[in-house]
């Protein structure tokens, strides 16, 4: 989901990369969209979508790729060593 | 992103609220159809395809609330909507926010104007490098060209030699500069070379070499003096001031370097002071011109600037680094004995102590020398007092005003708290009101402080061409004034606030307006008391300032200003010897008697009422020096009957009293009285300064009545006149070198008023020589008015703030008295339902309120009795406060006090009891 997608679009995306084990909570997404324009990890601009109408697209900047691959790689390794905690069990 | 892009971005939720609020709507409202769509695909029906959308995202209220809150700004939105709320409910009560918004800008507006005159005119530092390092030898401003020794021993005004000296042994003072003290008495004559202008009066100051160097001044063009510039026999040199360059010159760059002829000596000019430089002092009339010590004798025709026993000088210096002040005074004041021992002038004094009691004062010199703080001081402290009183008013006022609207919502608080609202909110939103109230106040009062120091300074300086004050309060003012107004909202917000808060909301809902509910409290009430007694204070004071002005303006003067004109005029500067100036008098007198409608025409060194004075000391002969002494004035022959002095014994001066004829004098009654106690005819004796042959100079032939000169207050003035042209026999100063020789004013009497008399002065004395300037032109009646200005000033002010204090403490009591009868509505009307009749509910109200101006005035009168001791020494003839004073003053507020209660009565004796009782 690197190119400009709109809230709705989001949840969607989320739901079915995670074969629908992921249910978003709807509610929840946008006080996190504002929070994460807020921090400048992404930003905000309106658009047509393919059905022309108008609708709030968000894209992740510069500063967010770098969070993102921070936090990606923060739960790469805490998801390894809980996954190392449960194998020696 | 820019930071700016990324400021925007947070600020903008902030500013552009309704339109981010949409479009989060309108984001929220694309979800739920984009939903909607997909729901439909999944081929559910259309309501039931809304209704799960709806529901898969929550809550869509509380959605948008929590998206808000990420945008951090949930706290000042708080206080914004508090704001908007306090300034809708401010708009609902209008009678109120206008009172409340009045008070506040008078009070503050008229104290932020004050103390913009007391800023300008007692603390402002003059605009030169550095002014807290400049040091002033001297504490006092003892003008102009003294002999001997100041009675008290404390030198503040020296001669050229000690100048000299000074700079020569006190190597502690990096600079040290001088200045002449009495420029301003001394104009000089101007006029550029080689152009057709006509020669302008203008001011002109001597000063040190070192003058601009020592105040670190730059020029604006050309150069500053330099030391080589303050030597006898250097080029004739000037500095000209930026403003009239500007003013008089069009800023022309030619104007450096080129010839001015000042008082018909050349005189090049060396450059430019810098802009905003006014001089060593400030003063309606700033020098024009700078020019070098040495050259006051050439130019001034001044024979003292070597005199060592002539003190004309004012010193300002600028101490080395780390040189202690105290020890520095000591050399100092060491120094003036020394060199007064060694010039033998302590041998001439009576006084024997002197030697004792000679000091020099060192004081801080960043302000310059503050001889027109001293002229102010007291005036501007007794406005300050007064303007503080009318603060305090105000504040009451404003206290007053808010603990009644507080007490009034009351029931709005209750059921705020009932619903659910924090104490805290509740109070926060009170106070955000008074804030709210005393800011709106507070740009209001800035607005009546910038009009009030205008007006102030016209006041002030009234028919001064040179206003050298900036009018426009300073920064600090209007901050002091701006937190004084905030300050003033938060402290009296808070009381009502809490009180408010306090409310039990069952009790006070249950009870409602209902019930005889005592009225004002005991807070109140003390508050209108207070106001009372201080408006009083303040209108006892307006009245003795009055009265004051009064006694000033209805004192016989002992002269006649009628059809009188007078034209200030400077011969010296016009190129004239002392030996020519008796040919100039008697053509001014013929060529002025040719002028038709003209009847008397006057000439002397200077006339009644205007702020000069030369003053001698005298010894009758016959008689041992008793160490007094009389004012003098030279006068011609036409001079006592152009001014009105009427001569009672003996003759006035004669054309005949001419350079060659005896010497001759006329004196005043009080002079005759004061010197002659046994009753003696005074004509035909000789008096003149003390020694041991002046006493024979001048032969008495004529005693005139006590014209008062300079001053209304000045009583018992001894004084003589001396014909123009005549000189002491005894005297040693040569006759070219006698600056008594010179006229200084014309008096013209004329038939009837002659609407053009300036232009046909300056016309006849351009005839008579284009040089001979017009100083000055004034009516007498003028001159007279103008002597009484300040007394005038100190009466309009002194009433202007009284009657502000009557008005606030009006609408304080007005305030009360209202709300006590709003809230016993109910209670008047049950009692006109028994059989009370309109009178009598009136008079109750009427009771209530003037209770509290009675124990105002029981305060205030007292208060008043003890004040006016304060101002007892700016009085004129009034020891004490008289009945009429203080009878017109309890008057005036009692009638205020009756008018602000009966407007509250007559609206209680309106009640409809059946209605008032039916809305229970």
């Amino acid at each position: 989901m690197l190119e400009p997608q709109h809230g709705w679009a989001i949840a969607k995306r989320i739901q079915q990369v995670s074969r629908e084990v992921l249910q978003v909570q709807q509610g929840s997404l946008y006080p996190a969209l504002h929070r994460l324009e807020q921090k400048r990890w992404i930003k905000a601009k309106w658009a047509e979508t393919e059905t022309g109408r108008e609708a709030k697209f968000y894209e992740l900047t510069a500063a967010g790729r770098e969070q993102l691959e921070k936090e990606t790689a923060n739960w790469t390794r805490l998801s390894e060593a809980i996954n190392l905690v449960l194998e020696t069990q | 992103m820019s930071w700016a892009e990324s400021l925007w971005l947070r600020l903008k939720p902030l500013f552009r609220r309704e339109r981010v609020a949409r479009e989060l709507d309108s984001e929220i409202q694309f979800h739920v159809e984009q939903q909607i769509a997909e729901n439909l695909t999944l081929g559910m029906s259309s309501s039931e395809a809304r209704c799960a959308a709806i529901r898969s995202l929550g809550n869509l209220t509380s959605v948008k609330e929590q998206t808000r809150e990420t945008w951090g700004w949930t706290r000042v939105e708080e206080i914004f909507q508090d704001v908007r709320y306090a300034l809708r409910q401010l708009r609902k009560t209008p009678g109120f926010t206008a009172t409340a918004l009045l008070t506040l800008a008078l009070g503050i507006g008229a104290n932020a104007a004050i103390f913009t005159l007391v800023d300008a005119l007692m603390l402002r530092k003059l605009p030169v490098t550095n002014p807290k390092t400049l040091i002033r030898l001297g504490d006092n401003s003892d003008c102009c060209v003294n002999g001997g020794a100041p009675d008290n021993g404390n030198f503040a005004l020296f001669s050229t030699e000690v100048y000299e000296r000074m700079k020569k042994s006190a190597p502690e003072f990096e600079q040290l500069a001088a200045m002449q003290a009495g420029f301003a008495y001394r104009p000089i004559v101007a006029r550029r070379d080689g152009t057709a202008e006509t020669a302008r009066s203008m001011m002109g100051e001597f000063v040190s070499g070192n003058y601009f160097k020592t105040f670190g001044l730059r020029p604006a063009a050309g150069r500053l003096f330099v030391d080589s510039d303050d030597v006898k026999g250097a080029p004739m040199v000037a500095v000209m001031s930026y403003d009239a360059w500007k003013r008089d010159y069009a800023s022309d760059a030619t104007v450096v370097g080129s010839t001015f002829w000042i008082n018909m000596k050349p005189v090049t000019i060396a450059g430019i002071a810098p802009q905003g430089f006014f001089g060593d002092r400030l003063s309606t009339a700033p020098p024009d011109f700078y020019f070098p010590i040495e050259t006051h004798e050439a130019i001034s025709n001044a024979p003292y600037v070597h005199n060592h026993d002539i003190r004309w000088l004012y010193f300002i210096g600028r101490v080395k680094p780390g040189t202690a002040i105290l020890p520095l005074q000591d050399k100092v004041s060491a120094l003036m004995k020394g060199w007064l021992k060694e010039t033998k002038i302590f041998d001439n004094q009576t006084d024997k102590s002197l030697p004792e009691k000679t000091h020099v004062m060192l004081t801080a010199g960043g302000a310059g020398i503050q001889d027109l703080r001293e002229q102010y001081e007291s005036n501007l402290q007794l406005l300050m007092g007064a303007s503080g009183l009318v603060l305090l008013i105000a504040c009451a006022n404003i206290a007053n005003l808010l603990l009644v609207r507080g007490m009034r919502r009351k029931m709005e608080m209750s059921l705020r708290t009932a619903l659910g609202a924090a104490r805290a909110r509740v109070i926060r939103q009170l106070l955000t009101e008074s804030v709210v109230l005393a800011g709106l106040g507070g740009l209001a009062g800035l607005f009546v402080a910038y009009v009030g120091a205008q007006l102030l300074l016209k006041l002030t300086f009234a028919g001064a061409h040179t206003i050298p004050i900036d009018a426009r309060p300073s920064f600090a003012v209007l901050g002091f004034a701006f937190a004084l107004s905030l300050l003033t909202g938060i402290l009296f917000g808070v009381a009502p606030a809490w009180i408010a808060s306090q409310a039990n909301p069952a009790e006070a809902l249950r009870s409602g307006s209902r019930g005889a509910t005592a009225g004002a409290s005991l807070l109140q009430k003390g508050l209108v008391v207070l106001q009372a007694a201080m408006s009083l204070v303040l209108l006892v004071g307006a009245g003795l300032f009055a009265q004051s002005l009064t006694r000033l303006q209805g004192k016989d003067l002992r002269l006649d200003s009628k059809n009188r004109y007078i034209a200030h005029i400077n011969p010296q500067g016009a190129g004239y010897s002392t030996k020519q100036v008796e040919a100039l008098y008697r053509t001014i007198e013929q060529r002025f008697h040719e002028v038709p409608g003209v009847k008397n025409v006057g000439i002397s060194i200077y006339t009644p009422m205007e702020e000069n004075n030369w003053s001698n000391s005298v010894q009758v002969q016959g008689q041992a020096y008793a160490g007094k002494d009389g004012s003098v004035v030279k006068a011609n022959a036409e001079y006592f009957a152009s001014v009105g002095t009427q001569v009672v014994m003996g003759r006035g001066i004669g054309v005949q009293d001419v350079l060659s004829a005896p010497a001759v004098a006329v004196v005043n009654e009080t002079f005759v009285k004061d010197l002659f106690p046994n009753g003696e005819n005074p004509i035909g004796r000789r008096f003149g300064a003390p020694g041991p042959e002046s006493p024979g100079d001048f032969e008495i032939v004529g005693v005139v009545e006590d014209t008062v000169y300079t001053s209304v207050r000045w009583k018992d003035h001894r004084m003589y006149f001396l014909p123009i042209t005549q000189r002491a026999p005894s005297e040693k100063v040569p006759i070219e070198q006698d600056p008594s020789m010179y006229a200084g004013a014309l008096v013209l009497e004329t038939e009837a008023p002659i609407n053009n008399m300036e232009e046909l002065t300056r016309k006849t004395l351009s005839e008579i020589n284009s040089n001979l300037a017009v100083v000055k032109f004034q009516t007498f009646e003028q001159q007279i008015a103008d002597r009484f200005h300040d007394d005038r000033m100190i009466a309009q002010l002194t009433t202007l703030f009284g009657g502000l204090a009557l008005l606030l403490a009006a609408i304080g009591l007005y305030g009360v008295t209202a709300y006590t009868v709003a809230r016993r509505t109910s209670e008047i009307g049950i009692r006109m339902a028994l059989g009370a009749r309109r009178a009598g509910v009136i008079g109750m109200v009427l009771r209530g309120a003037m209770s509290q101006t009675v124990i105002g005035l029981a305060i205030g009168i007292p208060a008043a009795l003890l004040c006016v001791r304060f101002v007892r020494s700016q009085l004129y003839e009034i020891e004490g406060i008289n009945v009429a004073v203080m009878a017109t003053a309890v008057l005036s507020l009692t009638l205020a006090s009756l008018l602000a209660g009966m407007i509250p009565a007559r609206g209680a004796a309106s009640t409809e009891p059946a209605q008032t009782l039916r809305a229970e």
